[in-house]
């Protein structure tokens, strides 16, 4: 057991520190194109462009201290916008379960970032309780082509995407996780109509996407049919891992102790304020211990493959963070964090309050804190689920 | 950076396991604590057979030069049995403060038989008026010809009543609350002006309140140099902590495992406990609150074992999440044990009682939480 960092991590953190360095982007010059050179000298690097896939796909193949690097020293840095849905869950169900045609087919542009992917999942009717779901798709007679009719909810970029994977129903007889089935198609179709949803804090992230007599030809199925619960399962606890935004917390309490340190009260600041100050500190020694629940877990899964009982708190217990950190910034800001949408008191306060009501939503989607802890009992506890 | 054991480390914890498997049943734990002098001289002979006294100190004094690692493996080992053998009053306390600040022929005197088990330590460092601060220090310690007069009362001392030698912190220059001018001395329990008044605390282990009245100490017996002590004082708490905080650790591993458990023994309105959704988040709070603490205590442990600049913020950290979740599972255990958890004959309430002790040694979890944001 030892936490020092051998030569070869301190070179690493060097080369990576450089990278950065060299590669940041400099204000007034197109940010696109930016983006797009950014993505290709990280793919020249070695994979840096896709930090978590394996080695046989083009991944880097980091030891959980290189992995624990580059999250360090790419908290602070302004990394190139990236949505989730392609590299990071599309891509490793396609590596587990698609076929090599779809690997060949989808990765490529998946790693370059050419096609926005959305995830069709939630819909009204099937939320936490997402095996309920009956967006239904039947198989045509001569086995080649689905339809699919239904409707989608909470899909976050749907109005950006150009693709969706879809958890589909197939079957309504015998174990309703069994009878769900997983498909790929475009999204800009007739047949498929998105109207925004506009959430608490103001902002649109997130749509209803109704879908009707969509077609999609069969070589689009991963996997089998009818395996599709399978295949999202596995993914959604890596889903629910990255959602514990460490790196990012650690970013946003640093910020909000300085804030909060600009704040004069009486000879001091907000930061020698008794209350606020204890609530500070609490929040920073359990995000302190869930930096090291997180490497605990990288480490089980370098060893193991799997994901150790570590991480099945790391979603729970982040999301809560992020939601401490906000709220503190809303009390930091006093009154002005009330504005909406208005340039007016300390920079800091601006949509305070609107920032904060976003952060509700960080423990209801990805699984539901309550279902989060179903699953605990159930997969790390033993405990057999039964009356509730 | 990794977790995993060394050979030698992972052989130690599977044989301080196996030793409390073995010895520390509930029954067999409360059969010692339940008559004098409060532990097993049996198994202190094993422990010192073992080579477990000989742990942390260097090989130079007859060690095996193990550090804040070896040592957690053994107390979280420890604390699934909640031994009670005065291996933190003696071999972390006394003999840490030893290790770091006697001279070389009070060592080559004392530390042989600690090592060998012959001799016991006792670590006088509270005092009533000073709560949790390590500087508050009015006991005093007057330069007298040779060497040092001692007066005071030294409070909740582990240990005391069987101890050969006590080391205690004495004030031999500046104000009350001052960390320059404390100093460390070991006395022999038994030298005239040394009266212990001795008593159980509520975890079955032993303490007493030691009162000095014109104890004389030769200069050979200071531990580190005149006024300051301080620094080695602060060194041995932070061993302390770790240590405890390991012993915590073991113990709320028992505590959620023993509540999971029972609760799907424990039949109610036609079904086990644990089939009740309330009951099962609130298992699960315990085990996420278990294993922040697990990380945390690799932490602290493993930046201590490095020397790293942030350690010390780090052990308040620790000991802040110690004794805020270590608390907050007992108090669950008990409630989901319902009337059973409230007896003597089950596990729980034992591990309680140690967790409350364990929260108010070395400062309490609000005490820590103002360190750390200070």
């Amino acid at each position: 057991m030892d936490i020092d960092l051998s030569a070869d991590d301190l070179a690493f953190r060097t080369d990576v520190r450089e990278f950065l360095t060299r590669n940041a982007y400099k204000p007034g010059t197109d940010y696109m194109a930016w983006r797009s050179e950014w993505f290709t000298k990280a793919a020249a690097k070695g994979g840096w462009d896709v930090p978590k896939w394996p080695k046989a796909f083009g991944g880097p193949g980091w030891t959980p201290t290189q992995h624990y690097i580059w999250e360090q020293e790419t908290a602070t840095a302004a990394l190139p916008f990236d949505m989730p849905f392609g590299v990071g869950m599309l891509a490793p169900i396609l590596m587990g379960y698609g076929s090599k045609e779809q690997q060949e087919r989808f990765m490529p542009d998946i790693r370059a970032r050419r096609i926005n992917w959305c995830q069709g999942y939630s819909e009204p009717g099937a939320g936490s309780d997402l095996a309920s779901l009956k967006t239904k798709a039947e198989l045509s007679a001569d086995g080649k082509t689905y339809t699919v009719n239904g409707t989608k909810i909470w899909t976050t970029a749907a109005h950006m995407a150009d693709w969706i994977f879809c958890l589909t129903r197939t079957s309504d007889t015998g174990k309703r996780q069994e009878g769900i089935t997983f498909l790929l198609f475009p999204m800009k179709q007739p047949g498929i109509e998105v109207k925004p949803i506009i959430t608490l804090g103001g902002s649109h992230t997130v749509n209803m996407v109704h879908i009707t007599n969509v077609k999609v030809p069969v070589e689009n199925r991963i996997g089998e049919e009818g395996q599709g619960w399978t295949y999202a399962k596995g993914l959604l606890q890596h889903e629910r891992t990255g959602l514990a935004g460490i790196s990012r917390s650690l970013v946003a309490l640093e910020k909000l102790k300085e804030q909060a340190g600009s704040i004069k009260r009486g000879n001091g600041s907000l930061m020698d304020d008794p209350a606020f100050r204890a609530k500070v500190a609490a929040l920073e020694v359990d995000l302190m211990a869930l930096e090291f629940t997180e490497l605990r877990s990288l480490a089980a899964a370098s060893a193991g493959g799997a994901l150790g009982p570590e991480s099945s708190i790391m979603k729970l217990k982040g999301t809560e963070i992020q939601q401490r950190i906000a709220k503190l910034t809303v009390e930091a800001g006093g009154i002005y964090s009330a504005g909406w949408g208005h340039p007016v008191g300390p920079k800091f306060a601006r949509n305070g309050m609107a920032g904060y009501l976003s952060s509700r939503a960080y423990t209801i989607y990805g699984g539901a804190s309550e279902v989060q802890k179903d699953v605990i009992a159930k997969n790390v506890l033993g405990i057999k689920s039964g009356k509730k | 950076m990794n977790f995993d054991l060394s050979s030698e480390q992972q052989l130690l914890q599977d044989s301080v396991q196996r030793f409390v498997k073995d010895n520390y049943s509930l029954e067999a734990r409360i059969a010692i604590t339940d008559v004098e002098p409060g532990f097993n001289k049996a198994h202190w002979k094993t422990i010192a057979e073992l080579g477990w006294l000989a742990l942390p100190f260097a090989e130079a004094d007859g060690g095996f030069g193990g550090g804040p690692i070896e040592t957690m493996l053994l107390m979280e080992a420890f604390g699934k049995g909640l031994v009670v053998e005065p291996y933190l009053a003696s071999i972390v306390l006394g003999g840490g403060a030893m290790r770091r600040g006697a001279p070389k022929a009070l060592n080559d005197m004392i530390l042989p038989g600690v090592i060998d088990g012959t001799r016991q330590l006792a670590f006088g460092y509270a005092e009533e008026q000073a709560r949790f601060d390590l500087e508050d220090v009015v006991t005093t310690a007057r330069a007298d010809g040779t060497g040092f007069v001692l007066n005071g009362t030294k409070s909740v001392v582990q240990n005391a009543a069987t101890a050969d030698h006590i080391v205690v912190s004495a004030r031999t220059s500046g104000g009350q609350a001052d960390r320059d001018g404390i100093s460390l001395f070991l006395i022999d329990a038994k030298a005239e002006g040394v009266e212990r008044d001795n008593y159980p605390t509520v975890d079955g282990l032993r303490a007493s309140e030691v009162k000095l009245t014109n104890v004389r100490v030769g200069r050979d017996r200071l531990i580190g140099e005149v006024g300051k002590g301080f620094g080695i004082l602060q060194a041995v708490a932070n061993d302390a902590i770790l240590a405890l905080s390991a012993e915590a650790v073991g113990a709320m591993e028992i505590l959620y495992k023993d509540t999971v458990d029972y609760t799907q023994q424990r039949q109610q309105f036609g079904h086990p406990l644990a089939e009740f959704q309330v009951l099962q988040h609130r298992m699960v709070e315990m085990f996420m609150e278990y294993e922040q603490c697990k990380s945390l205590l690799f932490r602290a442990t493993l930046e201590s074992a490095q020397g790293a600049a942030t350690a010390q913020r780090t052990i308040h950290a620790l000991k802040h999440l110690i004794g805020k979740a270590g608390i907050f599972i007992a108090e669950n255990a008990v409630q989901l044990h319902g009337g059973m958890g409230m007896t003597e004959e089950l596990r729980v309430g034992h591990y309680f009682k140690r967790m409350l002790v364990i929260d108010a040694q070395f400062g309490n979890a609000d005490h820590h939480l103002q360190q750390f944001a200070a």
